[in-house]
């Protein structure tokens, strides 16, 4: 019984990881995606809209665009926004 | 038989007679050798045309051809060489006349349309005054529209510009930009502000145009995130303008930022 109440308890837990780390690393937050329009526009970057945002870290983010394209953008530890390609 | 001769003697003086009045156009004929008939009459009108004006041969000329239409043909072109060359061509230049009052008569009707503008511009004397009040509203609209508008951009951007502090926290606080993207600007005016200091250290006047360039373009990358989410401020931003411009350009203010 103890077995399989620890084995259940870690799938549960792993669940638990699983399921909060998954809606946490999407951005889907409509200010967030303007706010990554606007620093790819004004890094002079094409991208057109930003359509979907990933998560990587802190102030760090993959970036889809409507036309396609992909960006990383992140802080830099000199603190300046960087819109990387991908 | 006396009286059948003297009736056939009074029959021949009769007839000669007769032909004594129709023998004097011969003898007239020998001006026109060609014609016989037609003859006379022309001689007869040539002397009366000459004297009067063309004007009034062609009606009679042409009344005439009605009459020796046939017979006139040859006669009055030999005659009329002399005489009626300037027949014939009064006549058409008397039948253009002709013409011309006619069409003259239709003109008539067109300066009847051309009429009917003028009655109206009578009859639309009380329009003008109809026009002219939409004319006064019109001119009189700008004229409101501009001392309005005038005086209420210039006040605020002047008092704006001044307090540089405020406009700063305002661009800290405002929620209209994202942190990136104001993590991103703040990265830029950086960037600006260093070559500034090039600027100054090494006073090259050349760089004043780029810096100008760069300038401007950040101030537009600043009002087109503001101008939707916080056009207040967009408004006092663009206000400043030329106030910061001055404030980089001058070397003593720009050490005091």
């Amino acid at each position: 019984m103890s077995g399989r109440t620890k084995v259940r308890g870690s799938i549960g837990a792993a669940a638990i990881v699983m399921a909060g780390a998954g809606p946490a690393l999407a951005a889907d937050d409509p200010a967030v995606l303007k706010d990554l329009t606007a620093v790819i526009a004004l890094q002079g970057q094409p991208c057109g809209q930003v359509v979907t945002a990933t998560k990587q870290g802190e102030n760090d983010y993959a970036v889809a665009c409507k036309d396609g394209s992909k960006y990383r953008v992140f802080v830099n530890p000199d603190g300046r926004v960087v819109v990387q390609k991908q | 038989m006396t009286n059948s001769m003297r009736v056939v003697a009074i029959g021949v003086v009769a007839f000669l007679s007769q032909a004594c009045d129709s023998t004097p156009p011969t003898p007239r004929q020998t001006d026109g050798t060609v014609s016989r008939e037609p003859a006379p009459p022309p001689p007869a009108e040539s002397p009366k045309v000459p004297p009067t004006p063309p004007g009034k041969t062609v009606p009679r000329e042409g009344e005439q051809p009605s009459r020796d239409a046939s017979q006139k043909p040859t006669a009055p072109t030999r005659d009329t060489p002399r005489t009626t060359p300037p027949v014939p061509a009064a006549a058409p230049r008397t039948a253009p006349p002709r013409a011309e009052p006619t069409p003259a008569a239709p003109p008539p009707a067109a300066p009847a349309p051309t009429a009917p503008p003028p009655t109206e511009s009578h009859t639309a004397s009380p329009a003008p005054s109809t026009q002219t009040p939409a004319t006064t509203l019109r001119a009189a609209a700008p004229q409101t529209a501009q001392a309005p508008s005038a005086p209420t951009p210039t006040a605020p951007p002047k008092a704006a510009p001044l307090d540089l502090g405020s406009l700063e926290q305002r661009l800290r606080d405002t929620k209209a930009i994202g942190v990136f993207t104001k993590l991103s600007l703040k990265n830029q005016v950086d960037d600006l502000l260093e070559q500034f200091r090039e600027f100054h250290k090494s006073r090259d006047q050349s760089m004043l145009s780029r810096l100008r360039q760069t300038y401007d373009l950040l101030l537009l990358k600043v009002l087109s995130l503001l101008q939707d989410g916080d056009p207040a401020l967009a408004r006092d931003v663009s206000s400043s303008r030329e106030a910061l411009w001055g404030i980089l350009v001058d070397p003593d203010k720009f050490k005091n930022l």
